[in-house]
């Protein structure tokens, strides 16, 4: 565990050494800023139309939960399949390339110590973006009411939906020793993952087995769930199962590259 | 110290390393010798636990590299031929991490960082970025990540390569005092492996010639000067003809 947090430790002071983290941050929140506001203000019309139009009906349909706060969180989690492989490439492609792979294989720690130490400071940057995001759901908490839990919901579906990236990124990064290829892995990766569920809506074949099989393994489909404030424990070991998949396979690859 | 049994590694058909064995005994300082190729390398690969072995095993401080892995590796000090740095981080920052990763424990990290930064002459550059140091300071980090955990036994892989000669002599210097313990350290295990021949005589007590991944030489330097023949000759003869790997093989 003492090496976990020193090889977590010094990634995440490496990823602040440099002016990238920050630009990666910056860019975060001022885009998600962009997309908040104008999903605010897109909002404010439809309920000043609706009301114009005297629809009373719908107009109690609507509220900041689904109609501002989930859309924000969706297109977050879009956001967040660009990011995250930012994070995640250098994790260990750095390392080959820097010669430094030597100095810690050759350490007194264990192959997982060092997975998990890496995997640790990538979902320590995911907890710190999901932070600052949840700043702006919060914020309509002074103007309005939306519900908390489902807030809440949706944080959370965000937080589960970026741990399981950085798991992917982290072995994106571990196949290679260029930081680029692993940022290209890690995305195509995570697009997979993500259009899944639409591919199969696409070949109309909802509805078969493997295409319901898809949509079981889609990311998509068990954020959309949650995201509308439904947190069931099927989602939850989704994201889990993933992150601990991607996990096993990175220590595999660490590992047979001593062998090789 | 050192104890290597029968060491082959093989990359597919490739035989890098073909039944080396050798034992080191505390304090020696042993130059390892051969032409690009001949598997030191991977010699220093196997003993500090980077790479396994296809066939044979070691032990370093009587850990066997197999069996007990952990305590082995915490035995040795080890200079790759890159030196394992990462460029943004500090000096003084870079030996913390090292000493923790090497489980130097958290009340004595500072004295230890302390000890390897005086010993390697790194303490004026301390605060510094190492990507901002010369080559031959950064071979100075280098083989100060080896020792911050005071290990009985130091690898070194082509340590003065790429320095120039008042940087080489410095650094023959330092391991020749690293060897010999002082300062409150104990007397070290070196194996150094080197291009220059009279490295070898500057600073090692012995020397093993590889080539094609077979033990072809393995002798005291006292011995092979009462034999009156130099050093250059010697390696020549062993690694210029296959005559010498059959000699090894027979």
């Amino acid at each position: 565990m003492r090496h976990v947090t020193a090889i977590a430790g010094r990634e995440l002071r490496s990823l602040f050494a440099s002016p990238v983290a920050y630009a990666v941050l910056v860019l975060f929140v001022v885009l998600a800023g962009f997309f908040f506001i104008s999903g605010l203000l897109q909002f404010q019309q439809y309920v000043i139309q609706l009301q114009m139009l005297q629809l009373s009906e719908q107009l109690q349909d609507v509220n900041l939960n689904d109609h501002v706060i989930a859309q924000f969180l969706g297109v977050m989690s879009v956001v967040l399949l660009f990011l995250v492989p930012g994070i995640t490439m250098g994790l260990f492609a750095a390392e080959k390339a820097n010669g430094t792979q030597e100095l810690l294989l050759t350490s007194p720690l264990t192959i997982w110590e060092l997975v998990l130490g890496k995997f640790l400071a990538a979902a320590l940057f995911v907890v710190l973006l999901v932070a600052l995001l949840s700043l702006y759901p919060g914020l309509l908490f002074w103007y309005g009411d939306p519900e908390f839990p489902k807030v809440a919901a949706g944080v959370l579906a965000l937080l589960l939906v970026g741990l399981s990236y950085a798991a992917i990124g982290t072995f994106a990064s571990s196949v290679t020793q260029s930081q680029l290829v692993a940022f290209f892995l890690a995305f195509v990766l995570l697009l997979i993952l993500w259009m899944l569920g639409f591919l199969t809506e696409l070949s109309g074949s909802a509805g078969s087995a493997p295409s319901e099989l898809l949509r079981y393994l889609s990311s998509a489909e068990h954020f959309e769930a949650m995201v509308m404030g439904l947190v069931d424990t099927r989602d939850v070991a989704y994201f889990v199962v993933v992150v601990a998949a991607s996990l096993i396979l990175t220590k595999a690859v660490v590992e047979s590259a001593r062998w090789r | 110290m050192i104890e290597a049994r029968g060491l082959s590694k093989r990359y597919g058909d490739l035989v890098a390393l073909d039944d080396v064995s050798f034992s080191v005994a505390p304090g020696e300082v042993v130059g390892f010798l051969g032409p690009n190729g001949a598997g030191k390398t991977t010699t220093m690969r196997i003993l500090t636990g980077f790479l396994p072995p296809s066939d044979g095993s070691a032990s370093i401080a009587g850990h066997d590299i197999f069996t007990d892995p952990l305590a082995a590796r915490r035995a040795v000090g080890y200079l790759p031929e890159t030196p394992p740095l990462y460029p943004e981080m500090s000096v003084e920052g870079f030996l913390r991490y090292v000493a923790r990763l090497k489980d130097v424990p958290r009340a004595a990290r500072k004295q230890a960082v302390d000890r390897a930064l005086s010993r390697c002459g790194l303490s004026e550059v301390r605060r510094r970025v190492i990507g901002a140091l010369s080559k031959g300071f950064r071979q100075r980090v280098g083989l100060a990540q080896a020792i911050v955990h005071d290990p009985p036994v130091l690898v070194l892989d082509e340590p003065t390569v790429g320095l120039d000669p008042i940087q080489i002599r410095e650094i023959r210097t330092l391991i020749r005092e690293l060897s010999s313990g002082g300062a409150g350290e104990q007397a070290r295990t070196v194996i150094l492996s080197t291009h220059i021949l009279p490295e070898v005589e500057a600073v090692c007590q012995r020397v093993m010639i590889v080539h094609r991944g077979r033990k072809v030489l393995d002798e005291s330097l006292a011995k092979l000067r009462e034999g009156g023949i130099g050093l250059e000759e010697i390696f020549a003869r062993k690694t210029s003809t296959d005559a010498a790997v059959e000699e090894a093989r027979a």
